[in-house]
């Protein structure tokens, strides 16, 4: 018995099962009113494959955290794990950032800001000129390969933003509230798009967003957050059927968690 | 469109209208013909000037000083202010030295220049050059400040390093201003150039100039600010249509 308690106490961290692992995570900022805690002893792991969503009241610590996921942002305490290694800096085969808005490369055309994860990477033009037609094909923007983000709308913009995370191919999509700035409509569309290429392909994705029913709508599991400090205050399974539709949104059940989610943010202000 | 011809028929109207002042204020006596020729009589000087194998090798002695020193300081003045801007600890400490010496006159410096390179090219360039990198530079750091951070974090998300920031992120979102800033430098460039021509040089239609002035050629003396404005002019535009062509992207 006290053997097995030994082995255990040396086992690897429990980050094995996980593709990413956030163990004791905190973020202080100095500043003239002392330390800030935006991220609070944060720890929380993702599964292989799964959709995380991540919600919590405006300056919770949300982006912050997405940061130190994706290698951009230091963390004070604690560290992240992907694939079993302390996050150092960003590693774009392991993890790809989806930002809210005007991230892309406004002198680029649509095609060449697909193309451009790859282009670092030193594809060769040819092959990833055909890999961003493919891409953005598979988000409905076939025919605008030549168009600057100018001359696109802002829902167009973000399916842009969309294919140039899929085709950066990491393992892990982290999003920052991606469809925020979108009109109801269009935010409710490129959900199921996304969901429909996420099918597809995979991904384990990490999903900030403020609005609750998109959460419960996109997500296996939805970690709720407080603000300041920024702590979880509770992870919770979203247990509704794939594929989802319209129609779930109209059930008991998603209403139920909804509301859930709901009481808990309210609750911690 | 039909409002844009006719504000250029406007315009066009306007200087015919101050020319034939002009010319009808030397006709009348109002104006001394010593010191203000008429413009007919400058007109036919230009053609002449224009004509002339000695003036056009001055005009083309100018234009490559002034051409090669923005092909210099152009690019210089630009990784300066990249630097500048972007690097936290260079930035501090040198960008002060750039801010106090802008706000010199470069002018007196000149004496400087001559005894430091002679009275040739290479001063005239050198000149140019020292006129035209503060203002570059000043306008390379503001261009930094309008990179957006999120572009920034997107390349440095994609594994991009350091130079590739600076060429596929930095430089072309600085471009818009950059651009700018190099009009502004031009002019001050070629300010430079013509103005140490006019002061001692061998060659050059700044040197023209001076020397026209000095023997009281009048009319050769105002072709030959004519011919300098109209350069100065083109070189502006030419910046101007390039900086429309950039901004494209922006809004
Ligand atoms: N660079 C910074 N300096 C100081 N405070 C910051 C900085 N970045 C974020 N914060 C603060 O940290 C908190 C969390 O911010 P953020 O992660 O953007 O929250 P969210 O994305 O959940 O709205 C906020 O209070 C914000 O003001
Ligand atoms: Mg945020």
């Amino acid at each position: 018995m006290a053997e097995v308690t030994d082995s255990m106490a040396h086992a690897p961290i429990s980050s094995e099962k996980f593709d990413l692992s956030v163990e004791q995570v905190s973020l202080h900022f100095e500043t003239p009113n002392g330390v800030l805690k935006a991220v609070d002893e944060v720890s929380f792991g993702v599964e292989t494959g799964r959709f995380v969503g991540l919600v919590g009241p405006s300056g919770c610590g949300k982006s912050s955290l997405l940061l130190m996921m994706a290698g951009l942002q230091k963390a004070t305490f604690g560290d992240i794990i992907v694939e079993g290694e302390p996050l150092t800096g960003p590693r774009p085969q392991d993890v790809g950032v989806i930002f809210q808005e005007s991230s892309l490369l406004p002198w680029k055309t649509a095609s060449e800001n697909v193309e451009f994860p790859l282009a670092l990477r030193g594809v060769d033009k040819a092959e990833r000129k055909q890999l961003a037609t493919d891409m953005l094909k598979l988000v409905g923007l076939s025919g605008f390969e030549d168009r600057h983000p100018f001359e696109l709308s802002g829902g167009m913009k973000q399916r842009v933003s969309i294919a140039r995370g899929f085709c950066q191919d990491p393992r892990i999509l982290l999003m920052d509230e991606p469809f925020a700035a979108l009109d109801e409509q269009t935010r409710m569309t490129l959900g199921d798009e996304l969901l429909r290429i996420w099918e597809g392909h995979r991904k384990t994705v990490v999903f900030v967003t403020h609005s609750l029913t998109e959460a419960v709508y996109l997500c296996d599991d939805v970690i709720v957050m407080s603000a300041q400090p920024g702590r979880i205050l509770e992870r919770i399974e979203i247990d509704l059927p794939r594929p989802r539709t319209y129609e779930t949104m109209a059930t008991a059940d998603f209403g139920r968690l909804r509301d859930r989610i709901w009481r808990l943010i309210r609750g911690s202000e | 469109m039909l409002s844009s011809s006719y504000r250029v028929l406007v315009q066009a109207g306007i200087v015919l209208i101050l020319l034939g002042l002009w010319e009808a204020a030397v006709f009348s006596g109002l104006a001394d013909t010593r010191t203000l020729p008429p413009p007919s009589e400058i007109a036919i000087h230009i053609v002449a000037l224009l004509g002339d194998q000695d003036v056009l090798y001055n005009l083309w002695i100018t234009s490559a000083q002034v051409g090669l020193a923005f092909l210099i300081v152009a690019p210089v003045g630009v990784a300066i202010g990249l630097l500048l801007g972007e690097h936290e600890y260079i930035g501090r400490a040198f960008r002060p030295f750039f801010y106090f010496l802008a706000g010199v006159p470069k002018s007196v410096f000149l004496p400087v220049f001559i005894l430091t390179f002679g009275i040739g090219f290479t001063q005239k360039v050198a000149f140019g050059i020292f006129q035209a990198i503060f203002v570059l530079v000043i306008s390379a750091i503001a261009a930094v400040g309008s990179v957006s951070p999120t572009l920034i974090k997107v390349a440095r998300s994609y594994g991009a390093n350091r130079w590739q920031l600076y060429s596929q992120i930095f430089l072309p979102a600085m471009m818009p201003v950059v651009i700018e800033g190099m009009r502004l430098g031009m002019i001050f460039n070629i300010t430079g150039v013509v103005f140490a021509e006019m002061y001692v040089a061998r060659a050059g239609i700044g040197h023209m100039i001076a020397t026209w002035g000095m023997s009281f050629q009048m009319p050769q003396l105002f072709a030959g600010i004519f011919l300098t404005a109209f350069l100065s002019i083109a070189v502006n535009e030419v910046l101007r249509w390039y900086e429309r062509r950039v901004d494209k992207w922006r809004k």
